[in-house]
């Protein structure tokens, strides 16, 4: 509860600080939203892209 | 409000009342007169009796000629009703349960209640702000050129083919693309050359990444023939179409063409590549 009442009286509290938060917020939110989905995406398609078969044609260098 | 109308001959009796308020055992007459059902008994009711009521004469705006008279009585003139079978709504689901109970402080809670309604609201707008941002990039990048369009408009010149002080000409964007190879003495010649005697003054060094290496547009600034390399006065390129004289450079020098031909972006890969575009 103490820290609820600390996050609102520094960052809900006035609208420049909430807007600052949202701004910041939503960088953050982008980069665990946009990787998140990436990763889903590759753990559900696992052993079918690129990356995951890309040893398998690569020609080794002697 | 009750108001009756009545013409100035049917009231005529009436017409010697001027002022606004006229007493009651007038206004029973007129009740009697005008509305029968009101004194269908021969007594006018207690109610309406006892209002004060105002005549004042009203102009008829179809019938100037004629006054009518309205009187009019404000007051409490219906029943009131009771209404206790209505049920007053209960807003209890939409309430946050901190404030059901109307006996408990509401202070205590507000903070809590504050943090939760700014919280919904930043995230949401949080999400917001992603989502508008994300289209808006896609719109606009999809605007742009996309990757085999951009590798088209780029080409790469192996320099060793271009032996010293020739030019070679290749295609770039649907446009003639000069590379010359200076010798040593065009280099000298071209950087000695004084700004003040040039049409468009550029200095060689502002020309060229690599003295030896001129790359230029092959379209003549005066109206876009192809001009012809090593010829001229100026030992650089001519312009068969009017005229124009353009030195090792690429800089106009005499003729009709006003500027200095173009220097496309371009860099070196390597000592023998360059990629222009």
């Amino acid at each position: 509860m103490a820290l609820a009442k600390t996050v609102y009286s520094l960052l809900f509290r006035r609208t420049s600080t909430f807007a600052v938060t949202i701004i910041v917020g939503a960088v953050f939110f982008e980069r665990i939203f946009d990787q998140g989905g990436d990763a889903v995406f590759e753990q559900l398609n696992r052993g079918k892209l690129w990356d995951h078969i890309k040893h398998k044609y690569e020609v080794k260098e002697e | 409000m009750m108001s009756i109308a009545a013409r100035r001959s049917a009231i005529g009796t009436c017409l010697q009342f001027t002022k606004p308020t006229v007493n009651a055992s007038v206004f029973s007459r007129l009740v009697k007169d005008f509305v029968p059902a009101a004194s269908a008994n021969g007594k006018v009711p207690h109610l309406i009796s006892r209002v004060n009521h105002i005549i004042r004469p009203v102009r008829d705006p179809l019938l100037s000629s004629q006054f009518y008279f309205r009187s009019e009585f404000t007051g409490a003139t219906g029943i009131r009703l009771a209404h206790t079978d209505i049920k007053v709504p209960d807003f209890s689901d939409y309430r946050r349960p901190e404030v059901q109970d109307p006996n408990k402080s509401s202070q205590d809670s507000s903070e809590a209640r504050k943090v939760f309604s700014y919280l919904v609201t930043g995230a949401t707008t949080v999400v917001t702000v992603y989502a508008a941002k994300t289209v808006v990039s896609q719109f606009v990048s999809s605007m742009s050129a996309s990757a085999d369009v951009l590798a088209l408009s780029k080409i790469e010149v192996k320099l060793a083919d271009i032996p010293e002080g020739r030019n070679m000409t290749f295609k770039w964007r649907g446009k003639p693309l000069f590379v010359r190879h200076r010798t040593e003495k065009e280099i000298a010649t071209e950087e000695g050359v004084n700004l003040g005697e040039l049409r468009d003054p550029q200095h060689d060094k502002d020309r060229v990444q690599n003295p030896k290496w001129v790359i230029v547009l092959g379209v003549c600034t005066h109206l876009g023939c192809v001009p012809i390399a090593n010829a001229g006065d100026y030992g650089g390129y001519y312009c068969p179409c009017h005229g124009s004289h353009y030195d090792a450079s690429g800089r106009i020098r005499k003729g009709p063409a006003p500027l200095n031909l173009e220097v496309p972006f371009y860099e070196f890969v390597d000592e023998d590549t360059v990629v222009v575009g």
